[in-house]
């Protein structure tokens, strides 16, 4: 038993170093930045005009997409259980194909699709002017954001609602819309809660479609400013107020969390995943395809229709032409297919295999020491990080080790780590909350040391959701470009980086090339993956039926 | 048919390609409680569900006080069918107090909040849980939920109750006296019920008549007696309650014996192989000529393991071996006079 006591310390040990190298200390060493050498200053940044119209601006979009994307998260959510409605599991699929897609992509798609000389314009000679204003910015994060408020809805819809309960109100008398209000909405309090509170929270830092979208039009964001202030990084002025925006962003964030927090409970770090499929009771066949009709129209205008006129661009010879057959060209693939394009590709897949690797060691060993008093508190840090702005993270990282990393592949290695360990923990946490202890006490009865019955009872269920939060890390990782845009320097730039340095160039065929190669190199692995997990889900069947459900990880 | 209260006429339910009833008749007159006996699997749940409208019928028809509510074409929602239900794993919503439960059927009715609590204090006062009516599903023990479930069922006025496997989660204790409550007060409101359970000796006490049910098909129906003096087959026989089967050297049909149709001191010889002592009575397994026998007799064990002894039959009943196919069973007709048949020699 001392060895097994050693090893949990220096687990623990291990765990603390890092949360505390990677998170804490970039968040004091900022505070100190701006205590010492803002002093003065702060007050007087707070009230620059620009500024505390990027304030406002991030807090309106916030609220906007919030009170947007809950109430169309929550419908779908409610329409996909509809056992009647014909495509249910073709749908199911398409509603979280944003995850794929970076954010970056999917903003620079609706310019392509619905901008002015974008797809609807050469095709139809429509386009909508909007669409590079505040309100455009707003309509694309709520796509984006659709997906979380599905899955948390969806979940919470099959791990409260339970279909009985559905049932015993329709069997009391209820019509389908009085169970609605009566019974399932109010059971489905806490997880819209939770939803609204992460969208809330990851729309503050939000920065890659307000970046590609709002700001050629003039609409910046806080964490647009801090970009473009830090791209000024001849002026001490511009990086002291970047550092206090960020700190700014990190108080709008407490504040909104702190009480949601106190309110919900675990409810905002646990997701617990359900193991039982929920379908409501059957409804009306003609409501069934009203809603797959809705469904579909929603997918084809979000989704469909921007990710086509993407490739469209991209193999049109030029702006302005027609997509048709004959303008139809590889010239915008072949100029991307050069040797620095290749290798910022090849950074980004090392960058991402690394991170996720080491995130799920450091998720895993999280979640095995949560369940001790003396992990409990790593494990609500680990969490908080997820309401943490990339933006503030990337900065504090810089302040606190730039001297030694700065510009190198190290210090984006160590903020995928320091935004990612949540991602990778929970996943984890959710698998080990559902196996059963009388699992592990079985195999130490029978004579397993502790090691030996984690290797051989616990290790083979939860493999689902390590390769799960593996997967989660590196798509994320893969597409993150928040951090990894005011991190890089020559020789350091990742894919995505590279997409968006394309975007602000202005060049469209190009821009339009590598976002469908990115999203293609996503693609392949999440296809080959899911492929895996079902397979070794299908091997434990009593177990779980369904993979942990991966966080769409992309907007902040 | 329009007489009856319940008339389920050819029901075929499938859940993605495999079926889980089929060609399912049942009638169930005004008053009247069946019980649906099978193994687990055996479609009960799908079953009532059907009848519910939960799930609509690949085939076939349910009608309902002489109404057709559910076809393949068209299904009535159960909100707007005149039954109510209490569930297998209680179904109350975590949000809403006992009191509220119990009114929720009431306030679907359109009743005021008030006048729908106090009806709902009623009847959970008439379960002895009126003392229970602020607490939440959560603050409830598994017996006490299940009476505001049922609460819940009787605040829905229903002319037919269905019961999916109401004690299948109480403790034995409690068990006993919740069954004796629900039969009392659904047979209080003159409504007709069908009860599902997997637990023989629980539904042979209270239904009027039993349908056993296996792979998604009905066996056999009778009254409580028929199905377990008079089993179609083998299968019928043990999900009625505990039965061995004695082979003939002749090879003429095999026999079903009850244990209590069998006693110890006659004309025949064996062995014991066991003895269990039961509390009321206490059971012998023995080792003859036919087979593996059951003999139960009150009081505690007169012989021990091993010991040999005699034993006579004082009733059996002939098992058909090919059932339902060849031949016109006798037992598959209830009217038949029951048929002792003297085990050969």
């Amino acid at each position: 038993m001392a060895g097994a006591r050693y090893l949990r310390g220096a687990t623990l040990g291990v765990v603390t170093v890092a949360a505390v190298s990677v998170v804490l200390t970039p968040l004091l060493v900022m505070a100190r930045t701006v205590w010492i050498e803002g002093g003065a200053d702060v007050a007087d940044i707070l009230t620059a005009r620009g500024l505390s119209s990027a304030v406002k601006n991030t807090f309106l979009l916030a609220v906007a997409v919030t009170v947007l994307a809950v109430p169309l998260g929550t419908a779908l959510a409610l329409a996909l259980r509809r056992p009647n409605l014909p495509g249910r599991a073709f749908w199911r699929v398409v509603i979280l194909l944003p995850v794929l897609v970076p954010d970056f992509v999917l903003g620079y798609s609706w310019l392509r699709a619905y901008g002015r000389a974008g797809f609807t314009d050469d095709l139809l000679g429509v386009h909508w002017p909007g669409v590079q204003t505040p309100v455009g910015v707003t309509v694309v994060v709520v796509v984006n954001a659709v997906p979380l408020v599905y899955l948390i809805t969806a979940v919470g819809l099959a791990a409260r609602s339970e279909p009985a309960m559905e049932r015993a109100a329709r069997v009391s008398g209820g019509t389908a819309l009085s169970v609605l209000r009566t019974i399932t909405l109010p059971l489905l309090g806490p997880a819209t809660a939770t939803a609204a509170v992460l969208v809330f929270v990851l729309t503050l830092g939000t920065f890659a479609i307000p970046q590609v979208m709002g700001s050629p039009a003039g609409f910046s964001t806080i964490t647009t400013r801090i970009y473009s202030n830090l791209a000024r990084s001849s002026d001490p002025l511009a990086f002291t107020e970047a550092v206090t925006l960020a700190l700014l962003l990190v108080v709008i964030a407490v504040l909104v969390v702190a009480p949601a927090d106190a309110l919900l409970g675990p409810r905002l770090r646990v997701t617990r995943v359900a193991t039982t499929d929920s379908t409501s009771v059957a409804g009306s066949r003609a409501g069934g395809r009203w809603a797959a009709t809705g469904i579909a129209c929603y997918s084809v205008l979000a989704m469909g229709l921007p990710l086509l006129a993407l490739v469209a661009t991209a193999i049109t010879r030029a702006v302005g032409l027609a997509p048709t057959p004959e303008n139809w060209t590889l010239d915008n693939f072949l100029a991307v297919l050069n040797a620095r394009n290749g290798e910022a590709l090849g950074r980004s897949v090392m960058l991402a295999a690394v991170a996720a690797s080491v995130l799920v060691v450091l998720g895993g060993l999280v979640a095995a020491l949560e369940r001790s008093r003396s992990g409990r508190g790593l494990a609500t840090l680990v969490s908080l990080t997820l309401v943490l702005p990339g933006s503030t993270l990337a900065l504090g990282l810089l302040l606190a080790y730039g001297r030694w990393l700065g510009g190198t592949l190290a210090i984006i290695l160590l903020a995928y780590i320091a935004k990612l360990w949540a991602f990778a923990h929970r996943p984890i946490s959710g698998a080990l909350d559902r196996l059963p202890p009388d699992e592990l006490h079985a195999a130490r009865i029978s004579g397993a040391a502790p090691l030996t019955a984690m290797r051989t009872v616990v290790l083979r269920p939860l493999a689902p959701a390590l390769l799960a939060a593996w997967l989660v890390c590196f798509l994320t990782a893969l597409h993150e470009v928040t951090m990894s845009s005011l991190l890089y320097g020559p020789g350091s730039e990742t894919l995505a980086v590279v997409v968006l340095n394309s975007a602000e160039l202005g060049q469209v065929g190009v821009t339009s090339a590598l976002s469908v190669v990115i999203t293609l190199v996503l693609l392949i692995p999440a296809l080959g993956f899911w492929i895996a997990i079902r397979g070794l889900n299908r091997g434990k069947a009593s177990l779980s039926p369904v993979p942990p459900v991966p966080e769409p990880a992309h907007v902040g | 048919m329009s007489a009856d209260t319940l008339h389920v006429r050819d029901l075929t339910v499938s859940y993605s390609g495999v079926p889980a009833l089929s060609r399912v008749c049942l009638n169930v007159a005004p008053g009247e409680v069946l019980a649906l006996l099978g193994p687990s699997g055996s479609g009960k749940s799908t079953l009532l569900h059907t009848i519910a409208g939960f799930h609509s019928p690949q085939a076939g028809e349910v009608w309902l006080n002489g109404r057709r509510v559910s076809s393949a074409s068209r299904s009535e929602p159960p909100e707007r069918r005149d039954l109510a239900m209490v569930f297998q794993n209680y179904a109350l919503w975590p949000h809403l107090s006992a009191l509220d439960t119990v009114a929720y059927p009431a306030r679907r009715r359109g009743d005021g909040r008030n006048v729908a609590r106090a009806q709902a204090l009623v009847i959970l006062e008439r379960l002895n849980v009126g003392h229970l009516a602020d607490r939440h599903p959560a603050e409830l023990s598994g017996g006490e939920q299940q009476r505001v479930g049922l609460a819940r069922a009787l605040a829905r006025r229903a002319s037919l109750y269905l019961f999916d496997e109401p004690t299948a989660h109480l403790d034995s204790h409690v068990r006993g006296v919740f069954l004796a409550e629900l039969v009392t007060r659904q047979r209080d409101t003159g409504a007709a019920a069908v009860y599902a359970a997997h637990d023989a000796e629980e539904t042979l006490g209270l239904a009027d008549r039993v349908a056993l049910l296996a792979h998604g098909r009905v066996i056999q129906v009778g009254t409580p007696q028929q199905v377990y003096r008079e089993p179609v087959n083998e299968l019928a026989a043990k999900l009625t309650g505990p039965v061995s089967v004695l082979t003939s050297p002749g090879g003429s049909p095999r026999v079903l014996v009850r244990p209590e149709w069998a006693s110890l001191d006659g004309d025949r010889d064996g062995r014991v192989v066991e003895v269990w002592f039961r509390g009321p009575h206490s059971d012998y397994v023995l080792v003859t000529d036919q087979g593996t026998l059951l003999v139960r007799e009150p009081g505690p064990p007169r012989h021990e393991r091993g010991a040999q002894l005699t034993w006579r039959l004082s009733h059996s009943w002939a098992l058909r071996e090919s059932t339902m196919t060849a031949e016109p069973s006798v037992s598959q007709l209830p009217s038949q006079t029951p048929s002792s048949v003297a085990v050969p020699e």
